[in-house]
């Protein structure tokens, strides 16, 4: 036996997140949570909306300006993208619920096709939204 | 010198944990048809003014889903992000932590169901 | 792009790490240095780089990754076979549980090129250049390749993975339909490697409390084995926001798992079952 015996304290821990290989599982695990995060920061946004309208039209027309202006447009550009992911990515967790779509080949497909339809239907949303605008 | 058993075990179970899941389950459900109408709303108000905006709100359907919306919303976002708070945060500040995004969300809730309420109430 | 079974290597080469420095957020003691770079053999044709996580608890070193070259055409095919080779022909110091040699014991888990898999499974040839192998992610380790596994195990014991009955034993064996015996296939086959609790997140994050896939795998082979008379018992031990709803099906112990079998449902199971006794 070694001459000293090393305490738990003295164990060096393997690398976890520096060194695991980032997979389709994980990443999209992720992305789930943080667009719930940035969502959670956007209802903020929409409650303000809300607020400036119950206050008056002048109050209502600054919001307006803000989300009109080119920084508010990327932002809520981002948001709708953050928003699909965070929906179809919602859907695939409710299935799993039930205990259906666990097979590793059901996993991958299902998880392309949340990053497709959220890519799919942000497009189609600002695509229909600019065109409503005219 | 607890054994590692002891140490495995902890305080024990909660016995409990199981609601927390269930409610944040049900206000997704809820959530996918509130979130698609409002979405739909919203692209299809595009370019609207004020009193358009006022008069939408001032429909009856409006107000009821906006304000299931918000409810939906925010207890969805509050049970979310308690998990998130309980994953990354270890010290006692963890409670504080929890409590403050618990009042924050309902305070965000109740403004904006208020808010709604004035919009398709006042004058 | 689509993943069928878990043996399928990860090919993607855009994003093999998660963009981070290499000791981020890593305590003083756990910082991997570069190590040293063994010569490699004499006069050999075919030769593959190996980075190779050491430590050595009496050198008062800290870890570090020293660079191998192997002789592929005097070593087997298998990373196992790579790690025998280096021990026999270069640093006898390495040092590494093995046993079966054949993916059935669960000794030489470890994590190469980033994902856990069985050493004496993952042929050479699907290594990428150089083959990174590193022992199994977040645990505390004995020496070079050697993880303690005390922790995980006392959380295996904690589960009470044994046989409850309350009805007296029988006079014969405890009988069982084929379907009943069918519950427990994809469960019972664990050996209890923990690829797939080393490469859980919410272990990673929460492993103190959180059992982890390995563990609520087993806890879901008891609760499903119609034998077993402990079932409220078992779920009220489950039942807690750490111990099982820390999982938020990550899934990636379904992709890992070297024997093929579906941590991620078993524990979806569970779940179903703690609402099912509710309504």
């Amino acid at each position: 036996m070694a001459s000293r015996s090393p305490s738990k304290s003295q164990k060096p821990l393997s690398p976890n997140i520096q060194l695991y290989r980032p997979q389709l599982t994980s990443v999209l695990s992720i992305l789930n949570r943080l667009t719930g995060v940035l969502l959670s920061i956007a209802a903020i946004a929409l409650v303000s909306w809300l607020l400036a309208a119950a206050a008056g039209q002048q109050a209502y027309a600054i919001v307006q300006g803000v989300f009109a202006s080119w920084t508010g447009q990327v932002t809520l550009f981002g948001c709708t993208f953050a928003f699909f992911l965070h929906f179809f990515g919602g859907i695939r967790h409710l299935v799993w619920d039930t205990v259906h779509g666990f097979e590793l080949r059901t996993i991958y497909m299902s998880g392309w096709a949340v990053v497709a339809a959220s890519i799919v239907m942000t497009a189609v949303s600002w695509i229909v939204s600019v065109y409503m605008g005219r | 010198m607890r054994t590692p058993l002891a140490r495995a075990i902890g305080l024990g179970s909660a016995k409990g944990g199981v609601h927390h899941w269930w409610m944040q389950r049900v206000s997704a459900i809820a959530l996918v048809p509130l979130t698609v109408w409002f979405i739909a709303a919203i692209i299809a108000k595009t370019g609207a003014d004020y009193t358009a905006f006022v008069a939408w709100m001032r429909n009856p359907i409006t107000d009821i889903l906006m304000g299931l919306l918000l409810i939906a919303l925010f207890y969805h976002a509050a049970l979310g992000l308690q998990v998130v708070v309980e994953d990354y945060v270890h010290s006692d500040v963890k409670f504080a932590a929890v409590i403050a995004i618990r009042l924050i969300c309902f305070t965000l809730g109740a403004a904006g169901i208020l808010a709604t309420l004035r919009i398709s109430l006042g004058p | 792009m689509i993943i069928e079974s878990s043996k399928q290597v990860s090919r993607n080469h855009l994003f093999k790490r998660f963009p981070i420095p290499t000791n981020f957020g890593v305590t003083k003691d756990s910082r991997v240095n570069r190590g040293k770079a063994w010569p490699a053999p004499a006069g050999v044709t075919r030769t593959k780089s190996f980075e190779i996580y050491r430590y050595d608890p009496d050198s008062g070193r800290g870890p570090q990754v020293d660079t191998f070259e192997v002789d592929l055409d005097d070593c087997g095919p298998m990373v196992l076979d790579a790690l025998i080779w280096i021990k026999n022909k270069v640093d006898s110091t390495l040092t590494f549980r093995r046993s079966c040699r054949e993916g059935v014991c669960g000794s030489c888990a470890m994590n190469m090129d980033g994902t856990n898999w069985l050493a004496c499974t993952r042929f050479i040839s699907e290594m990428e250049s150089p083959a990174k192998i590193y022992p199994l992610a977040n645990m505390k380790i004995i020496k070079d390749l050697v993880p303690d596994q005390t922790h995980v195990f006392a959380q295996y014991a904690a589960i009470e993975p044994w046989l409850q009955s309350k009805t007296p034993t029988p006079e014969r064996e405890r009988r069982q339909s084929v379907e009943e015996r069918g519950q427990i296939d994809g469960y019972y086959e664990c050996i209890l490697c923990f690829c797939c609790t080393s490469g859980c997140p919410s272990h990673w994050w929460n492993g103190n409390r959180f059992l982890g896939p390995a563990v609520l795998l087993q806890a879901w082979r008891w609760l499903t084995d119609s034998r077993d008379e402990a079932v409220e018992e078992r779920l009220d031990k489950l039942e807690d926001p750490f111990r099982l709803y820390r999982c938020h099906t990550i899934l990636n112990c379904t992709r890992t798992c070297p024997k093929g079998l579906n941590p991620g449902k078993a524990i979806a199971h569970i779940k179903k079952a703690m609402i099912e006794r509710q309504r």
